[in-house]
């Protein structure tokens, strides 16, 4: 457990992050709609101890009912519409969409067209876009906390 | 005749309809394993399934018959073709014949009372969940029957990321292939690249050579490096200890940037071309990643030990989700999560186009195949892909070509491979000629392994799937397509 923590704090200081504080406060909610999961898995690393996203308030919730943004992963597949739909509906307003890479986005996607329902655009208005195949946890990190600033 | 150093390349035999069974069994018993079967190829009728051991492939086809496609099923013989039939049944919308019922696997239309396991009995209930999860997970959804917290059985209703990625590729060049194998799943980017770039590559002919060998076993064992360390810190999650998932994830994040050093891409995407590799990095970049990998070596080394003597998590994951060794044969496991149950199973034993050489398997000392023996199984693994790594990185890392060869082994419209990938074996097989694929078929190791996970979850707690999810950590992407 020790060398555990130990390698932990070697690890917060090497990253040298911004402490200035949180700008204010944002709660996510993720929606796979047929990604590759490199997004995931990118998404995963902004929570983790390289890139903290929690220290500038924001946070991923477990719920859509809990959440302000949705991010949203994959060329969206036709099977995927209707989970989609839903989770954006049990969230409260005012909610924003993000388009997590560049699947959502329509760009560069390598799919039989018959099976996708995307990009996204065609099924929710998107407000915040991340492009990136995957974008790295800096540039996540980097326009959530954009999007909150505008907001805030 | 095989070359020194060659594969097998496929033997297509054609069966007739009637003999169907009689040829699989014949397959199995002269020790041949089922390795993947698919519908297309030679018309929506053609019925294909391909069997190895390495030294030799044999691939059989029949075609089904009837005014409703239909040919005699094998799942009695072989339980691990399950979901190929029902995959089959669906989208091709053949019948099989003699199964006790061809549930939907890919279809979502019907209820679920026609594609979940029927349970009857006092006080069962259903429990349903996903396709959307609470945390950051690929979508699928989950069917339980329970009695109370207990699981009964478990109905995984997968590919609601089903892209048609194997129609996209139907009538591509080979070369425009690759695109499709590598997006097809982002953590397994370079073994379904490689599997596939192998696949064109024995169907066209041509063998690669020693740089090239050597540069795509660097990519794999960059791949394994970096997923072995993200599933110890998805079990530690899974337990609720969040030490040593952070501090597994740090290490992880230092894998990526060693990925992007070498490859400029953390998940190595773009890495693997047909008939070559399109990864070069300068001298300085190796010696450099060499350094940085040899570092984190160690890290790993003492983190794994704290981990090891964390005996608060080892008491948690001892006994949880135990796949017995006859039910992961049975079910063709592959990968850690067979090798956690006894099953001594491992391409990389014999990959003559890769460079394994004097390749020793990691051994764990009770491969009782429950979460623990997959955690100990991943940490061993480490140890043995970190030491290939600075074997490789030390001989440098140069471009690589292809030798083109003649066609000696007669008709080769058809190719196969299989890799090791960090989930475990991982099967291409692809059909047709150098200016245009007629069939892409994908096998990946999640797609083996999911029937395995929900045998291990029959009879655990329902709090306790999450962690043995995570213990297999199988990916939904490459299984849906
Ligand atoms: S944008 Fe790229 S990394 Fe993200 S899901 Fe799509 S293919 Fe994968």
């Amino acid at each position: 457990m020790f060398v555990l923590l130990e390698q932990l704090r070697r690890a917060r200081r090497t990253a040298a992050l911004d402490r200035s504080g949180a700008i204010g406060s944002c709660a996510l909610r993720h929606v796979d709609c047929g990604s590759c999961n490199a997004c995931e898995h990118e998404l995963t690393a902004t929570l983790g101890p390289a890139y903290d996203l929690q220290r500038l308030g924001l946070d991923l919730v477990a719920s859509p009912r809990h959440a302000d943004v949705l991010l949203v992963t994959g060329p969206v597949t036709t099977r995927m519409v209707e989970p989609l739909r839903a989770a954006y509906a049990a969230m409260p307003e005012p909610r924003l969409v993000a388009a997590l890479g560049d699947c959502p986005l329509g760009v560069g996607v390598v799919a039989d067209r018959g099976a996708l329902a995307g990009p996204l655009e065609r099924i929710l208005h998107v407000d915040i876009r991340i492009p990136g195949c995957p974008p790295t946890p800096a540039e996540i990190t980097e326009a959530l906390a954009d999007a909150l600033a505008r907001r805030a | 005749m095989r070359r020194e150093g060659s594969p097998a390349r496929p033997r297509l035999e054609y069966v007739a309809a009637t003999s169907w069974r009689g040829e699989v069994e014949r397959a199995l018993a002269r020790g041949l394993r089922f390795r993947c079967a698919y519908a297309g190829g030679e018309g929506e009728r053609s019925w294909s399934a391909l069997f190895g051991d390495g030294h030799e492939e044999l691939l059989l086809r029949t075609f089904a018959s009837g005014d409703v496609p239909a040919v005699d099923s094998v799942v009695d013989l072989v339980e691990a073709a399950d979901w190929d039939e029902r995959e089959a049944h669906d989208l091709g919308a053949i019948e099989f014949e003699g199964r006790a019922s061809t549930r939907p696997l890919l279809d979502h239309s019907q209820p679920s009372s026609a594609w979940a396991v029927p349970v009857a009995g006092a006080g069962v209930n259903q429990v349903a969940v996903g396709p959307v999860h609470a945390g950051i997970i690929e979508s699928g959804h989950f069917r339980f029957h329970v009695v109370g917290e207990r699981i009964l059985h478990v109905d995984p209703q997968l590919f609601y990321k089903h892209r048609g990625l194997e129609r996209a590729a139907e009538g591509m060049r080979p070369a425009a292939g690759i695109a499709i194998a590598q997006r097809a799943c982002g953590a397994c980017a370079v073994t379904n690249s490689v599997a596939f770039a192998q696949a064109c590559e024995s169907m066209l002919g041509s063998v690669v050579d020693e740089p090239t060998r050597r540069a795509r076993t660097l990519l794999i064992e960059l791949e394994r490096l970096y997923n072995h360390l993200h599933d110890i810190a998805a079990i530690c999650a899974g337990v609720g200890f969040a030490a040593g998932n952070m501090a597994f994830a740090n290490l992880k994040e230092r894998a990526l940037t060693v990925n992007r050093l070498l490859s400029g891409h953390r998940f190595l995407f773009g890495s693997v071309a047909l008939g070559g590799n399109e990864i070069v990095p300068g001298a300085p970049a190796v010696e450099e990643a060499r350094a940085r990998l040899s570092e984190l070596g160690a890290d790993i080394a003492a983190a794994w030990r704290a981990l090891d003597f964390a005996a608060t998590v080892q008491v948690r994951l001892t006994g949880a989700g135990v796949l017995s060794r006859e039910r992961a044969e049975e079910l063709g496991a592959v990968g850690p999560a067979a090798r956690a149950s006894g099953v001594e199973r491992d391409a990389r034993t014999y990959a003559p186009l890769l460079h394994y050489p004097a390749f020793r398997q990691a051994r764990i000392d009770r491969p009782s195949g429950d979460c623990s023996a997959r955690l100990r199984v991943r940490a061993a693994e480490l140890a043995t892909t970190l030491e290939t790594l600075d074997d490789l990185l030390q001989g440098g890392v140069e471009a690589g070509s292809a030798v083109q060869r003649a066609n000696a082994d007669g008709a080769a419209d058809v190719g196969a491979a299989v890799v090791e990938g960090p989930r475990g074996e991982t099967v291409c097989v692809v059909e047709g000629d150098g200016a245009r694929l007629r069939r892409f078929h994908l096998r990946t190791a999640s797609y083996a392994n999911w029937p395995a996970l929900a045998a291990a979850t029959a009879g655990e707690l329902l709090p306790d799937f999450p962690l043995i999810n995570k213990s297999f950590e199988l990916c939904y992407a490459c299984v849906d397509r």
